[in-house]
């Protein structure tokens, strides 16, 4: 990993509030730096193009696509993940999501607890209109999307 | 037909069945004789910590939580103290395969492991008693302990583990009531959930080795075209490119460059020039070949179902009814791309697969690296999603040969876009049903014509070429016969005066293999669809008219037992639950339907829908508004993982029925993402109302079980609507 590059620039990326030094090609989508340079394998692969949602993370506090947002664009800024989200697991969405039993093979869920916190941050009670809005641009092939709404109204304090 | 695949398309696997029951491995070692280690599904320890094995595969269904709960409940061990952990090949669970197929793994496993843990737990009262000097008879197990009834006196598991491993191994031992069950049969939330909401759940995706390389595969642009010629030279001088190798032991040939990161592999990728041969069918388009099934059903059939002369009865018919509904193409998509970590060395191997089968990657893995099969070591991973997708190695095979060619641990991972084109793809299919219909209304006898193709990943996984250009061996005149198969045509479970069922071979070069449900979704499409034609034609009710023709009997078909009981009363649960036929009133400008199906999974399990749907006047925006389903799998082992799973199969069968299909143009899939094969999401679900049947019947499998009978409600809704007959999948209104 440490091989030196032609031409490369090092870029630092602030992730879970740490400084990383990325010897890596700018290019290099958000999502492959995370993964395959700092092991930070919970923000998942899904379809490379931004539509499926697998790789939301925050950048400060809003939810973006990390397998569309390249190396450059993201220096110097601050990005939080779903190994970042709580200390020990306690965010209001992963008690939620718990709760509910939301996850079935569990791949997209992290992608979709990412984008649900933003979404409460912001809209802290939601309706189903809002939820299907947000959460309609991400994709769960196992089908948990009734889960998933009563997991967002039950972290919104809100019981559908 | 080989007897591999007999062996899948029939048994879909009795893996892990009941052969095992009175031969389980047994794996107590006397140097550990503190630890209780009776076979190879539990272990009890010192301090009273159970360990539990689940010996087969997580895909999202929920086995990592049902089948512990099975063999806790058996061993009356205390939930709370039991520690999970996942069975891989090797030495402890030889004879034991964790190939997970058909739904079947808890149905399958549960004599099994309600056997392996109450010899356990006889073991456990037999030393305890040992010790107190008392009959055993006056012991039971409680939540983790032995307790002597009349004196209330209590040891804990862990006390006795070290003693039990000398008591006898009962032969027969008793099973527990399910009266007296007290973790089966509760909802149990899902034992991975904490993992998974934080990130830390490792998918095989995730798998990090050290010193590991990252590669992506250039796979033939058509079907069948060979590397001509590469010239990776811009390729390797792609920063963090590290090697350039050919691989042909997947379903596609390819050229992969392995880099120290997978983005530098898919730049490296994107620099290679590669001359492609043309391949066998570069004209190859699927709108041809769906437009082609109606037809092929006119050829040579071979036999699969007979009961009564449906010929006399056609030919003395007042009138005849036929229609044919056609199924399309289909990906699985599974939101975890394909993916597999492969270190290969001279002497052996190790690999990290998101695989359905241990048994089938073992062997892709032994014919590629050429090692004995105790050489390698698999580790089968957490998978995002399977369906049928990872029932077959190989994107494994590929891994390893990578990594062998390189020298080096290399995770292979498919982008999106190679995962929905160069996979393999649920057959297009046909299905064309005929009633006599006789002077009184009465169906006197039905004709069904099925196309079936061969899934010819079975002769990619052999290594043969399925794009020699050679003919395809004819298919034998018993094989559907014997092998009771396709689902859904041949375990048919209505009553019919006479009843016919051929089969015709309709291959095509598009590489094929299961998919959620795997014959079911076609042939129950057709079958329910024209059942409700059937009974609007004569003036039925759809639902009574279904009764009609199901005796309250069992019916043996081949090997399956039909409870046609069990069939006729979750229909009734389901007309009752939804208010049948009562149609909500649909909004100004819109109008709406009910539309029903029913199906038995081959029969361990059976089920009932309604949907409601809605439509704009024009015939535009068609929606599912409503989905009543009624299951009855038997014992529900875990009712909160039952709901989830028909959750999961009704949105699966919803993108079936209204969204995706895969076309092929130029001998290659016109879809490339999630981009252009839509599939359902939030905003499209309907209202889900499912109710599980009480049942003490042996458990039955629900993992893929609703799939097929969503595209059949919601057509027959969509005809309550509108009068529009569909019969071609997806559903599509506008002409």
């Amino acid at each position: 990993m440490q091989r030196l590059m032609e031409a490369a620039v090092p870029y630092t990326v602030y992730v879970n509030g740490r400084a990383h030094v990325v010897d890596a090609d700018g290019s290099t989508p958000l999502l492959w730096v995370l993964r395959d340079r700092l092991s930070l394998t919970g923000t998942k692969f899904g379809c490379g193009i931004g539509v499926c949602g697998a790789c939301t993370v925050h950048e400060n506090d809003e939810a973006v696509r990390s397998c569309t947002l390249t190396l450059a664009a993201a220096a110097g800024k601050h990005y939080t993940t779903i190994e970042g989200l709580s200390a020990d697991g306690a965010h209001p969405c992963q008690r939620a999501w718990i709760e509910e039993d939301v996850a079935q093979c569990g791949y997209c869920q992290p992608g979709m607890i990412m984008e649900a916190a933003a979404l409460l941050r912001r809209t802290p009670s939601p309706d189903d209109q809002e939820i299907d809005r947000v959460l309609g641009t991400h994709i769960c092939r196992c089908g948990t999307y009734t889960r998933l709404r009563a997991a967002i109204h039950r972290a919104a304090g809100v019981r559908a | 037909m080989t007897a591999t695949r007999r062996d899948f398309l029939k048994a879909g696997a009795a893996v892990g069945g009941l052969a095992l029951l009175f031969e389980l491995p047994r794996v107590f070692t006397r140097e550990r004789a503190a630890v209780f280690d009776p076979n190879a599904y539990l272990r009890i320890d010192q301090d009273g910590a159970v360990t539990l094995w689940v010996t087969h595969l997580e895909m999202g269904q929920g086995v990592r939580t049902v089948l512990p709960m099975i063999l806790a409940e058996e061993l009356d061990a205390d939930w709370t103290r039991v520690r999970i952990e996942q069975a891989s090949p090797g030495p402890r669970f030889s004879g034991i395969r964790l190939h997970t197929s058909g739904s079947d793994s808890s149905s399958d496993s549960y004599e099994t492991l309600r056997h392996a843990a109450a010899t356990a737990r006889e073991m456990l009262i037999s030393a305890a008693a040992a010790r107190w000097h008392v009959p055993a008879a006056e012991c039971r197990a409680d939540q983790g302990a032995i307790v002597h009834v009349p004196t209330a006196r209590r040891v804990d598991f862990g006390a006795v583990a070290g003693d039990a491993v000398h008591m006898p191994v009962p032969k027969d031992p008793p099973l527990k009531r399910v009266a007296d069950y007290r973790i089966l049969g509760r909802p149990m939330k899902r034992v991975d959930g904490p993992r998974i909401v934080t990130g830390a759940a490792e998918y095989g995706i995730d798998v990090r080795v050290p010193g590991m390389l990252f590669a992506s595969i250039e796979r033939a642009p058509r079907f069948g075209a060979a590397v001509a010629r590469v010239d990776d030279s811009a390729a390797r001088r792609v920063a963090g490119v590290r090697q350039v190798v050919t691989v042909s032991s997947g379903i596609h040939a390819g050229v992969a460059v392995v880099a120290d990161d997978t983005w530098a592999a898919v730049r490296g990728r994107r620099a290679l020039s590669i001359e492609w041969t043309a391949g066998l069918d570069p004209a190859f388009d699927s709108d041809v070949f769906l437009a082609s099934l109606p037809g092929a059903l006119d050829r040579a059939s071979i036999k699969v179902r007979r009961e009564g002369d449906a010929d006399a009865a056609m030919r003395a018919a007042h009138r005849h009814y036929e229609a044919t509904y056609v199924f399309p193409f289909e990906a699985h998509a599974t939101m975890e791309p394909m993916n597999c970590t492969a270190d290969v060395r001279a002497d052996r191997a190790e690999i990290w697969a998101p695989t359905q089968t241990d048994v089938r990657t073992l062997a892709q893995i032994v014919r590629v690296t050429g090692l004995p099969e105790k050489a390698i070591t698999l580790h089968c991973s957490m998978m995002g999603g399977g369906f049928g997708r990872r029932l077959f190695s190989d994107y494994a095979a590929e891994a390893a040969e990578v990594s062998r060619k390189a020298g080096a641990p290399v995770q292979v991972t498919w982008t999106r876009e190679d995962d929905m084109r160069h996979g393999y793809f649920q057959p297009a299919s046909a299905e064309r049903f005929t009633a006599a219909i006789d002077g009184r209304g009465r169906v006197a006898a039905l004709v069904h014509r099925t196309t079936h193709s061969d899934l010819t990943i079975y002769d990619i996984h052999e290594g043969r070429n399925i794009w020699s250009g050679r003919p395809r061996p004819a298919v034998a005149s018993d094989e559907f016969e014997r092998d009771e198969i396709p689902w859904g045509a041949f375990d048919n479970p209505y009553e019919w005066p006479a009843l016919r069922v051929d089969g015709v071979d309709a291959t095509s070069p598009v590489p094929t293999g299961p998919w959620r449900a795997v014959m079911y979704p076609s042939t129950i499409f057709g079958r329910e669809s024209f059942i409700d034609e059937v009974a609007h034609l004569t003036g039925q009710d759809p639902i009574e008219f279904r009764l009609s023709i199901l005796p309250r009997d069992v019916k043996q078909v081949g090997e399956y037992r039909i409870d046609r009981g069990r069939l006729a009363r979750v229909l009734e649960r389901a007309r009752d639950r939804a208010r049948w036929p009562a149609v909500s009133a649909a909004a100004p400008g819109r109008r709406s339907g009910r539309g029903i199906a029913a199906n038995t999974y081959h029969a361990g399990s059976y089920l009932a829908m309604i949907a409601d749907v809605s439509i704009a006047d024009d015939l535009t925006d068609l929606r599912v508004d409503h989905i009543t389903t009624v299951i009855d799998c038997g014992l529900a082992l875990n009712p909160l993982g039952v709901l989830g799973q028909a959750e999961s199969a009704i949105t699966w069968g919803l993108s079936a029925t209204l969204l995706g299909k895969i076309d092929f143009k130029g001998g290659a899939a016109v879809q490339s993402n999630y981009s252009d094969y839509h599939v359902m999401r939030i905003d499209r679900m309907p209202v889900l109302d499912t109710t599980i049947v009480e049942s003490t019947s042996a458990p039955g499998g629900f993992g893929e079980h609703a799939v097929p009978l969503v595209a059949p409600a919601v057509a027959n809704a969509v005809f309550a609507a509108t009068g529009r007959r569909l019969r071609e999948l997806p559903l599509r209104l506008s002409a």
